[in-house]
């Protein structure tokens, strides 16, 4: 149970990271899966899902780039919608965790 | 797990998915691989770093189905998202399944209400004159008119449901998908509720 809420919640925070990654540059799927799956602990398998979905609703655009080292990148940009959303989840998160860290130090 | 063996796993539990999003999935799973070598990584190295393929596999899936039920509003459309959502195995959806399980039930039995009343009606409208006897066959032939409307009434009403019920259970599983929403709450309520 605890796992399963984790995982959630990871999944939740994951999207928001991708957001701030692309807002500081475009990236192809390999590079934003071991610069992010790794430092908060999900299966890298799981970005390839995310970036489906996030294709589906509009917050990034896909492009390819031919390699010298192997197959053509499939490179991931920030749409408009993307940079709004990002804005938006990212104060949103600011004051949450504000607001929680805020406790965790009374707590203590 | 070699390179192989992931891609067919992924391409056997990905089967009955269009075969345009298969391939696209599949060839970024290649590419995964691909770049993982070129970086100087064994090919088991890289599929360990994936994951496990049943759990992507599940998430590809209730993406797919959920996509679906967004471009086209059909009864299998619907039938594969709500499926999909229950895939993806959340705790708190075997909760919910026998209200679900309810609400479907009830909105079949509606529907199946609505024809019935179509096929009565027009039954009514068209050999009603013959076999009644005794009353004015203007009154029989608008009692069929009526029937037929309330049926066709009624079934509207139904689809209606049917759709913003599925709406609902999507809505559900993207929740799912993006706890973060949720989960920000304005932050002054979150700590009066913590205090009290």
């Amino acid at each position: 149970m605890v796992e399963a809420v984790q995982v959630q919640l990871k999944k939740g925070v994951l999207e928001l990271c991708v957001l701030a990654l692309l807002s500081r540059g475009d990236a192809y799927g390999y590079d934003i899966a071991s610069r992010l799956a790794k430092g908060i602990g999900m299966g890298e398998g799981t970005i390839y899902p995310l970036m489906r979905r996030m294709q589906t609703d509009g917050l990034v655009d896909t492009y390819l780039v031919e390699s010298t080292s192997g197959p053509p990148r499939k490179y991931y940009k920030l749409t408009n919608r993307g940079r709004e959303s990002f804005a938006a989840q990212q104060s949103e998160w600011t004051a949450f965790s504000n607001a929680v860290n805020d406790i965790l130090g009374n707590v203590e | 797990m070699t390179r192989q063996a992931f891609l067919d796993r992924l391409r056997a539990g990905l089967r009955g998915l269009p075969s345009p999003t298969i391939v696209e999935i599949i060839t970024d799973y290649d590419t995964h691989f691909s770049e993982g070598v070129a970086a100087g990584r064994s090919e088991a190295e890289i599929a360990a770093a994936l994951g496990d393929p049943d759990r992507v596999i599940r998430e590809l899936r209730a993406e797919a189905g959920l996509k679906r039920w967004e471009e086209q509003r059909n009864p299998s459309a619907a039938a594969n998202a709500v499926l999909a959502v229950l895939g993806l195995g959340a705790i708190d959806i075997l909760v919910l399944l026998p209200i679900v399980l309810s609400i479907a039930g009830t909105l079949v039995g509606f529907l199946v209400a609505s024809f019935v009343l179509l096929g009565v009606g027009a039954l009514m409208f068209a050999a009603g004159p013959f076999f009644i006897i005794g009353a004015p066959v203007a009154a029989i032939v608008l009692t069929g008119l009526a029937l037929i409307s309330a049926g066709t009434c009624f079934g509207c009403l139904t689809s209606a449901a049917t759709i913003g019920f599925v709406n609902a259970v999507v809505w559900y599983g993207r929740l799912h998908i993006r706890l973060l929403k949720p989960a920000l709450e304005p932050p002054h309520l979150d700590q009066k509720e913590i205090v009290a």
